[in-house]
């Protein structure tokens, strides 16, 4: 899943290859902005079959690919 | 009585806080003392009978409402009724702003922008169905909280009342009392000393017109409306933190700000997070899902012109206010493009020479917005 969400960020945010690591800080680094964020959710969304509520996410369940890899197996159950 | 705008309200306000200082050295709770302390201070603030009299109209209105949500949505989620609570939520501050466009009717209420925009974030929790239940006293106390009503922060629910439910430790509170009366400090500092002597020695000291005239008002303004903005914030937070309440900070050292993004998340914090949550992410979330638009990023430049003319008017019906909110939407947008188009942007932001760069152009864009949103270069 880690690696998936990778490459959704990397396609979302244009990001180099090698750029995004499992830890990679997405907010601190510049790499993801509010709209990436939506863009993301939505594609989680899509590729997982979760619902994720963007006023119900904290930054940090979004802050890292782990994080964020963490927060979709919490809302698969 | 002014909220922050003399010594008689900083005696009640003393008079006021003394006995929740008290209450939170003692390691009692202190939010039902705050309720009674922001009624008293509204009382005060709301000084003839016809306003007190809109004040309990506005929030029996506002009340109901959330009440009649919360028995609607338990029935399930509905469009209609999100769309609905929306338009007869901000109704009141709709027609207070365009009374002041309409001669012989005048419906002003000091604050209604503010407990607006609280009522709105309960409706709205409630439509998405994140607040299932309501409890009146706390309803009451968020949508009036008195020490932020005239100038935010704007604070939300779910977070307002996290800290209500809270026993706040002795050691906790007194950490409170130390950082609360440091931000009344340096609030009162940057409002009545640096805001009145950049009005009084620079603005009004400026000539009419000419490079000197305009350059001066330009800067001048820039820093008045900072201080005097972000002294009110810091007081207000100030006395929320003494009541109990961790009020979040308005301002974060905005002219450091590397790019317009990077000032919204600086500049007015509450208000733009506000936005960005009830207005921006719920228009691009609709625009991606129901795939709206062929190219992805429109949605992020209609619904950064949407947010910031949204927030323009919010200040008022006036066209300054709206050339001053779809201004920063298309700068935004604009900044967007750069992000995504061009890969050095990010770069040149890191480093330290284009860095400084950055920032002050940033400031200059802002500065260009805030002359907007003066009325001076629009009339």
């Amino acid at each position: 899943m880690e690696e998936q969400i990778i490459a959704m960020l990397g396609d979302i945010c244009g990001a180099d290859p090698g750029e995004i690591q499992p830890d990679t800080a997405l907010f601190d680094e510049g790499i993801l902005d509010s709209f990436g964020l939506v863009q993301l959710i939505v594609a989680l969304e899509e590729a997982f079959g979760v619902a994720l509520d963007p006023a119900e996410l904290e930054r940090a369940q979004m802050a890292t690919p782990d994080a964020i890899a963490a927060t979709v197996r919490a809302a698969q159950g | 009585m002014t909220p922050y705008g003399g010594l008689t309200f900083f005696v009640v306000l003393a008079a006021l806080l003394l006995p929740a200082v008290i209450l939170g050295l003692l390691g009692r709770r202190i939010h039902y003392y705050g309720l009674f302390a922001t009624l008293a201070l509204l009382w005060l603030s709301f000084d003839s009978w016809e306003s007190k009299a809109l004040l309990a109209g506005f929030w029996l209105w506002e009340t109901a409402l959330c009440y009649g949500l919360l028995r609607l949505r338990a029935k399930g989620p509905s469009r209609g009724l999100f769309w609905t609570a929306v338009v007869l939520v901000i109704a009141p501050m709709v027609v207070s702003k365009v009374s002041g466009l309409l001669p012989g009717f005048s419906f002003s209420l000091l604050g209604i922008s503010y407990m607006t925009f609280r009522a709105l974030d309960v409706a709205l929790d409630i439509c998405d169905g994140r607040v299932k239940t309501l409890s009146l006293w706390e309803t009451a106390y968020y949508i009036l909280f008195a020490p932020a009503i005239s100038s935010g922060p704007l604070d939300r629910y779910r977070r307002f009342t996290a800290d209500l439910h809270r026993a706040i430790p002795r050691e906790e509170y007194l950490t409170l009392v130390r950082d609360g009366v440091w931000r009344l400090m340096t609030g009162a500092l940057y409002y009545f000393v640096f805001g009145s002597l950049i009005w009084k020695l620079w603005i009004e000291a400026l000539p009419d017109g000419g490079f000197l005239g305009w350059a001066g008002y330009f800067y001048g303004y820039t820093f008045f409306m900072f201080f005097n903005f972000a002294g009110y914030s810091r007081m207000a937070v100030g006395t929320a933190y003494l009541l109990g309440i961790r009020l979040p900070d308005n301002f974060n050292r905005p002219f450091l700000a590397v790019d317009m993004k990077d000032f919204w998340a600086r500049w007015h914090i509450s208000l733009s997070t506000f936005l960005r949550d009830q207005v921006y992410t719920r228009f691009c979330m609709a625009a991606l899902r129901g795939k709206w638009f062929k190219g992805k990023r429109t949605s992020s430049y209609l619904g950064y012109l949407l947010t910031m003319g949204l927030m323009g008017l919010w200040h008022g019906l006036s066209l300054h206010y709206l050339v001053y909110g779809l201004y920063h939407g298309g700068v935004m947008g604009l900044n967007d493009l750069l992000d995504t188009r061009w890969k050095h942007f990010k770069k040149l932001k890191k480093q330290p020479w284009s860095r400084a760069v950055c920032v002050v152009v940033t400031f200059h864009l802002f500065a260009f917005g805030l002359l907007l949103f003066s009325g001076k270069l629009l009339g």
